[in-house]
């Protein structure tokens, strides 16, 4: 009678007609068997060849079964090696010893052909079990390591987009976990020509790759917009398009975009699904919270993607705290979460804020939660002037030629002015200008200053004084973006012209608009801190540019840059 | 079943119940609840009298679900959420997609 | 054949299942058994004579002795509750027995050789 598999089985027995009995059986039933007569025996044609059955008597000279039963299993090691006790003990002490020694089962004497096939095929059911485990045990052993290398190298990859930003400026502290990438947690910081601080907080939904996948183009985006100086919608709906494009249907970004600009005392913001974040006094009060009050990237086609933004007031030294769901979704050991109210109790509880951090974490100790790979914290102090970084420049040539005699007018029109900011292009057109590449960050802010001035003051008629508090500066913008809305006539107009002159040259920039103008000499009078934050920052022009007046009632602006 | 579907008496309105937790777990159930239908419906309606969480991957399939609805043209309401899910979905802004009460 | 002393449906297995081997085994068993009788006198305590009769009764009982089988684990049992009276007797009917066992065998063994 074949066996159902052929295995080679060990006999030790140490009578010699039971051996040759016993030995025939198996060996009727389809296998290999090979005997021994004691269990030094057994030992040693284990160890030469590896059965994958043993037969063992339990009484034996030389060595008995149970000492032989133990050193094959230490031999065997992770493997299933079943060993069948050959005895006629009956007693429970007897059975427990074999048990004991890691025996698997027992056959009794007189041996019965029928029961020993029987119990070797349900042995051998084990031991091929046993070896399934060990196999896929060792798959998944691969497989993982496979999967981290997979991981390093996605994220070597990420650090290399990401490397440009400046989370290291001295008024951001931020905590993100090494793991932060694989769980969707993003953070992007990065000035912009002018100046200002663009920070991006991002959550993609899911994790391990998946989720680390999307924040490359994303990343992609915020650095290479805010290097150039787009506006924050302009950004949005990029990556809003971007992201929309790539990511499957039910994959999507929370975010939370921001711009701090010091030369405005403003920070402006956009949060699409992400936690609240904190505005914080300078002893550490809560002034605002900037809410979630936009659907996360990703979902929305461009059509229906709202990119517009919350303005308020931040001066130097308040500060903007930002978390990730992470810090919320802290559980404790009953399930229950660290939720908001302990958070903001903690804030309320802070008095120093370079302690802020710590007391969050802290905090979130104590709570007894099980520490998550998701815990991002972010905590932004508005800079002062001193703190700004020059943006790196980017350069699409060579750098070998460079026109020197041209020029350039353009102008926009009606609802055009709702929708395109033309200044990062025509700085981008500037940069053909060798020599004032090195000024690209002045040239950003002039051209922005008076662009903004223009179009809100001249042509929407905006008063500036407005801008006084909290409540003041949301009226501003939005009535900004009212009067942008329905806005039919008038324009903005930029003309460039630009002259060689002995061995460098002059750049002028007129700036026009279709509004009322305004008294000059009345705005440059003023003290310039009030000027600057509520005025049209007209010094800040004539600072930064090589000369500056103003024509036509104030509703053209001249300016010019020479190297 | 953690995931129970609802047809009305005319065919044209689908209704999809969670019991317990909306997580990825129920990724595949969920999908086959609105997928393998005989016919479209008119109207889906899911239901979360139950559901005692909802995750972010719970909010991606929404979007599928909305997605295979008509997208912009779909009507997917979302009923009898409990104060915590009413949260989470107001903190994505998802009544902006979807009818939610 | 009806006989006390071996139980033909073992005895029947046994051919079976050793095929030509059958000869080997008697030839075996009947050396390997008048060892064991000799440990079975030469045992100088209780513990020997116990395991000995343990042994017998092991191969007797594969062979389909029962009888030599039974008078096995009498002695087993005996050996293993001191003191030792009438141990001797039970020895005298074990070697009695397997008179008879032998017997029987080598009949085998000449019915298989002949034809």
């Amino acid at each position: 009678m074949p066996a159902e598999q052929a295995l080679t089985v060990l006999v030790a027995e140490d009578g010699a007609a039971d051996r040759l009995l016993l030995a025939q059986i198996v060996r009727r039933q389809g296998h290999q068997v090979f005997t021994a007569e004691n269990g030094e025996q057994a030992v040693a044609l284990f160890i030469e060849r590896r059965p994958q059955l043993v037969l063992l008597d339990a009484l034996m000279p030389v060595m008995d079964g149970f000492e032989a039963a133990r050193q094959i299993k230490t031999l065997a090691g992770e493997a299933l090696v079943p060993i069948i006790f050959l005895t006629s003990l009956n007693e429970e002490e007897g059975l427990v010893r074999c048990l004991e020694a890691g025996g698997d089962d027992f056959m009794a004497k007189p041996y019965s052909a029928v029961i020993l096939g029987a119990k070797i095929r349900a042995m051998d059911r084990l031991r091929r079990l046993q070896a399934t485990v060990l196999e896929q045990r060792d798959q998944i052993t691969r497989h993982h390591h496979h999967l981290l290398n997979e991981q390093r190298v996605a994220k070597a990859v990420f650090d290399k987009v990401a490397h440009s930003g400046c989370l290291a400026a001295p008024n951001i502290r931020y905590l993100q976990s090494p793991y932060a990438l694989f769980n969707g947690d993003l953070m992007l910081a990065a000035f912009t020509p002018s100046g200002d601080m663009r920070v991006l907080l991002g959550d993609f939904t899911g994790h391990g790759l998946p989720a680390a996948v999307g924040a490359m183009p994303l990343a992609e985006v915020f650095y290479g917009m805010t290097a150039k100086g787009y506006g924050m919608a302009q950004v949005l709906r990029e990556m809003n398009a971007k992201l929309k494009r790539i990511l499957p249907v039910d994959m999507f970004c929370c975010a939370l975009l921001l711009n701090l600009s010091m030369q405005r005392g403003s920070v402006e913001v956009w949060n699409g699904g992400m936690p609240d974040g904190y505005r914080l006094a300078v002893d550490g009060q809560v002034l605002s919270v900037l809410s979630s009050r936009h659907l996360p990237l990703g979902i929305l086609d461009a059509e229906r993607f709202d990119d517009s933004t919350e303005v308020l007031p931040l001066a130097p030294g308040e500060r903007l705290l930002l978390l990730s769901d992470g810090v919320l979704d802290t559980a404790d050991y009953q399930e229950r979460l660290f939720g908001v109210q302990r958070l903001r109790r903690v804030l309320a509880d802070n008095r120093d804020p370079v302690r802020l951090f710590d007391e969050v974490m802290q905090a979130l100790e104590r709570f007894g939660g099980r520490p998550r790979d998701d815990i991002s914290l972010c905590d932004i102090r508005m800079f002062s002037a001193e703190e700004r970084v020059p943006a790196p420049m980017i350069y699409s040539d060579s750098g070998r030629s460079s026109p020197l005699d041209w020029s350039l007018g353009f102008e926009v029109r009606g609802q055009s002015l709702n929708r395109f900011n033309p200044v990062p292009y025509l700085v981008q057109l500037l940069q053909e200008i060798h020599g004032l590449r090195a000024r690209t960050g002045n040239l950003h802010s002039v051209l922005s200053e008076l662009y903004s001035n223009a179009l809100e003051h001249g042509v929407l008629g905006l008063d500036s004084q407005l801008k006084r508090d909290v409540q003041g500066f949301a009226d501003y913008y939005q009535e900004r973006a009212r009067r942008l809305g329905v806005l039919t006539d008038g324009y903005v107009r930029i003309d460039f012209q630009v002259e060689p002159q002995a061995d460098g040259g002059r750049l002028m920039i007129e700036v026009r608009d279709s509004g009322a103008g305004f008294d000059v000499q009345r705005v440059l009078s003023r003290p310039s801190l009030a000027q600057e934050l509520s005025g049209r920052g007209l010094n800040l022009v004539r600072r930064l540019a090589s000369s500056a007046h103003w024509s036509d009632g104030g509703r053209c602006a001249h300016v010019e840059f020479v190297w | 079943m953690a995931v129970e579907t609802d047809f009305s008496q005319d065919g044209k309105k689908l209704t999809i119940k969670i019991k317990g937790r909306f997580d990825f777990g129920k990724h595949q159930e969920f999908r086959d609840a609105y997928e393998r239908q005989p016919r479209r419906p008119d109207s889906v309606v899911v239901d979360l009298k139950d559901t005692t969480y909802l995750d972010s991957s719970a909010l991606g399939m929404l979007l599928l679900l909305r997605d295979h609805a008509g997208g912009d043209d779909s009507d997917v309401r979302v009923v009898h959420a409990s104060s915590d899910v009413r949260k989470i979905l107001a903190i994505s802004n998802f009544e902006k997609l979807f009818d939610i009460s | 054949m009806t006989d006390m002393h071996i139980d033909h449906k073992v005895l029947s297995d046994l051919r079976e299942i050793m095929e030509d081997g059958y000869l080997q085994l008697v030839q075996t068993f009947l050396d390997d058994s008048e060892q064991r009788l000799d440990q079975l006198h030469a045992a100088k305590s209780a513990e020997e004579l116990s395991s000995a009769a343990h042994s017998f009764k092991g191969s007797s009982s594969n062979m389909g002795a029962v009888v030599l089988a039974s008078l096995c684990q009498q002695l087993e049992e005996r050996a293993q509750r001191p003191p030792l009276y009438g141990i001797e007797d039970l020895i005298s009917r074990i070697d009695l027995e397997f008179v008879e066992v032998q017997r029987f065998y080598r009949g085998e063994q000449q019915r298989i050789s002949a034809g």
